[in-house]
């Protein structure tokens, strides 16, 4: 009954298929350059990782999650993230299987493990979860953090 | 692949880099769950960073367009080190079967889920056909 706008067989859709498998060669399965605790490309949720002078910052892109139930630690510089949901509950009835045309949604629980750079902070640590996402605040020890130097005329 | 003329940058007045290319960045696509019982659909959509000021659900002819603009949450002097997340703006549209009862949409936004509930028009809600035997 509904059905998507936009055709697989698009041009564009082609272009993307080969950039991506561009990235994979250099990051994918198969790559020593892949991280030991990196996941497979569209893998829940979905994570960034920036820095200010100050602090390292975490966006965690978890969707429909009760923030009472995430489970956040951190260990020396590992971050991890275990949550879940379930998105039959989202229905508001039980579904019945065949009523779905799609079923896109991550369904079930996750767990995800960030490593983090060597210049944080472990004890300082604030998290936030806003329209959906996470944002882990960390901030970086003392003696890491930018300093401006002023230079004397002399 | 783009070619070089749209990576190449160009200085603007003010003398700061800006690119070429006045090509608008692609949306992302958020994912979905479709499904449907006797009243009407329900289309959940994962919009992670949409707040309800920030989402636009509008139905043209029979043409569902679901919109929305990730709230800024970052800090202007973030340095990236490493993102699995890109862009800013969703897009998605459906073609609606004429069953659909269009001044009925329901939408509801929570946590980044968008709810939409899509009822049908009276008339065409399944009835129960009742087989005479004979």
């Amino acid at each position: 009954m509904l059905s998507p706008w936009i055709g697989l067989s698009d041009p564009v859709w082609r272009d993307l298929e080969v950039m991506r498998e561009e990235m994979n060669k250099l990051f994918g399965l198969g790559s020593p350059m892949a991280n030991i605790r990196g996941v497979a490309q569209g893998t829940f949720p979905a994570v960034n990782v920036g820095e200010t002078s100050e602090q390292v910052i975490v966006y965690v892109f978890a969707p429909g999650i009760d923030p009472a139930g995430m489970e956040l630690t951190i260990e020396k510089n590992l971050l991890s993230i275990a949550a879940g949901r379930d998105t039959s509950k989202d229905i508001g009835e039980k579904p019945k299987p065949e009523g779905y045309y799609r079923q896109e949604r991550f369904s079930g629980n996750f767990k995800r493990v960030i490593s983090l750079p060597e210049s944080i902070d472990p004890g300082k640590v604030e998290a936030r979860y806003k329209n959906g996402i996470l944002v882990v605040t960390i901030n970086k020890k003392e003696e890491e953090k930018a300093r401006k130097i002023n230079v004397a005329v002399g | 692949m783009a070619e070089t003329k749209d990576t190449q940058m160009a200085v603007s007045s003010e003398g700061r880099p800006v690119a070429a290319s006045t090509k608008a960045p692609s949306s992302i696509i958020p994912p979905v769950d479709i499904y449907e019982n006797d009243d009407g659909i329900i289309l959940i959509a994962d919009m992670p960073g949409v707040g309800k000021d920030s989402l636009e659900v509008q139905v043209d002819k029979n043409i569902l367009t679901i919109k929305g603009t990730i709230e800024d949450i970052v800090p202007k002097e973030l340095k990236p080190l490493y993102a699995e997340f890109t862009g800013k703006e969703y897009e998605r549209a459906f073609t609606l079967g004429p069953d659909v009862d269009v001044s009925k949409i329901e939408a509801n936004m929570n946590a980044g889920v968008l709810k939409l509930m899509l009822p049908k028009a009276e008339e065409v809600k399944p009835r129960r056909i009742e087989v005479k035997a004979g």
